[in-house]
């Protein structure tokens, strides 16, 4: 493994470690804190090492060779294209009120999710379509 | 575009991933150049030449 992707490693496992940590110790705190301020915070503790993970992406992707940033780069844009083509079909499909709505947080915290779930899926036939041309 | 790395590599005896670690890429990306799947950068075209102190136009030429 390269330098770069050891770093990555590095960077990427820490941060999903506090990620978990702090959702766990979020929520169970929320369940007792009053207040709108200190909840916002509260609520808001996980999200900081996910700013995290994404940083470590980007200094992946900027710092891996040519090839290996193209198939990066290709993926985030067919993954992208994917995601936001679902969720506008789903939002179409809410629209017109033939499947039932959910809350809106719970369409809004899947985002990430499905954005980093489909650059995964597509990255392993991108890499796949690079080695079978 | 065509080029000669498998053959200027193999004729020194090093692996794609001695010639990957020479250049600072990765195997991957030496073997993509190799089977014609990645056409290099500028960069990358003239850190090869250097390498085997060759011209760029003896060692990658253009596909039909």
């Amino acid at each position: 493994m390269r330098a770069v992707h050891k770093r990555y490693l590095r960077e990427f496992f820490p941060a999903m470690l506090a990620y978990v940590i702090l959702l766990f110790l979020s929520v169970g705190w929320l369940k007792t804190l009053e207040g709108n301020l200190a909840r916002t915070l509260v609520t808001l503790l996980p999200v900081l090492p996910i700013a995290f993970v994404i940083r470590a992406m980007v200094r992946v992707i900027r710092d891996q060779d040519e090839f290996e940033r193209r198939i990066d780069l290709e993926s985030i844009a067919i993954a992208g294209g994917i995601g936001a083509f679902g969720f506008f079909t789903y939002g179409m499909l809410l629209n017109a009120r033939v499947i039932a709505a959910p809350p809106a947080e719970a369409v809004a915290i899947w985002v990430l999710p499905v954005l980093l779930g489909c650059f995964g899926v597509v990255k392993c036939a991108v890499r796949l379509y690079y080695r079978a041309r | 575009m065509n080029n000669r790395l498998r053959e200027l590599r193999t004729a020194l005896g090093w692996s794609q991933a001695d010639l990957g670690e020479k250049l600072d890429v990765s195997r991957q990306t030496v073997n993509a150049v190799e089977t014609g799947k990645y056409d290099p950068s500028l960069p990358l075209a003239f850190k090869i030449a250097k390498l085997f102190e060759l011209p760029i136009e003896s060692i990658f030429t253009p596909g039909e």
